[in-house]
């Protein structure tokens, strides 16, 4: 299992924050589930300040995923409740060890 | 043009592995039960977020290197791509009208004259490419939680 602090953070992810203004989240992806764990190789784990943005969480699940298809729309769900990358984790009081799946969207042709 | 059942039971179950947990952590029922190399179909059960339920199927014959056939039934799968079986938010044919469904390319009814089957891994307007199964139910879940119902005949 990594640590936390073994992780490298994102910039938003600010040091002086204690650990309980923190909590992991599972992301399950189309490529995979994000976690403490898994990837085995992945650069990020999905740790998060609670002051830091849905679209945060979505664009380092892309990073982690390589889903670098700008083109296509990128939706974090909890459930069947899609979350908006303007607000922030604590907004919609997520819990630890939270589910949420990102979504994939390609285009539609008329 | 086509190519070993085996092969593509290969690629569908490689492709399923990733598909699986998707599906299940999305709420959605993916029954891979009658799956082998004289049947490669899959069925998926969508959900909108009125609840009504979308049955549909994945034909992979020639699977990866034609995309599959994506077909909305009724969920004894004895009726097939009638308007009512589609969710409102896809092509009025019917069909979903994506590089990934093989339905949809001209050469075999589908609105599409312009595209090749072997060009199926490019994106489709408006959006970037979709490669994989699991991209597909991907792709399809979001847009049917967001329809509002069934479409009309």
């Amino acid at each position: 299992m990594v640590a936390v602090h073994d992780v490298q953070t994102h910039p938003e992810h600010k040091p002086e924050h204690h650990r309980h203004h923190c909590l992991h989240l599972l992301v399950q992806t189309p490529r995979g589930l994000w976690s403490l764990q898994e990837p085995a190789d992945a650069q990020r784990r999905p740790v998060f300040a609670w002051n830091s943005k849905i679209g945060l969480i979505i664009s380092d699940a892309r990073e982690v995923f390589g889903f670098v298809e700008n083109d296509n729309k990128y939706v974090l769900l909890r459930g069947q409740e899609q979350l908006d990358p303007e607000r922030t984790i604590a907004s919609y009081h997520l819990q630890d060890g939270a589910l949420l799946i990102l979504s994939v969207q390609g285009g539609n042709a008329a | 043009m086509s190519i070993p059942a085996a092969v593509s039971l290969e690629a569908v179950q490689k492709d399923l592995a990733a598909a699986m947990p998707f599906a299940a952590a999305a709420g959605l029922i993916l029954d891979t039960a009658a799956l082998c190399a004289n049947n490669l179909r899959f069925y998926v059960i969508f959900q909108n977020r009125q609840a009504d339920k979308f049955y549909a199927e994945f034909d992979c014959r020639d699977y990866p290197l034609l995309p599959p056939t994506v077909e909305f039934m009724d969920e004894a799968r004895q009726v097939r791509g009638l308007k009512h079986l589609y969710p409102n938010v896809f092509h009025s044919a019917p069909c979903v009208c994506m590089r990934y469904n093989r339905k949809a390319y001209g050469d075999l009814g589908g609105p599409h004259a312009n595209w090749r089957l072997i060009d199926w891994h490019l994106p489709t307007p408006g959006g970037g490419p979709i490669t994989s199964l699991a991209l597909m139910i991907s792709d399809m879940h979001t847009k049917i939680l967001a329809s509002s119902g069934r479409m009309r005949e």
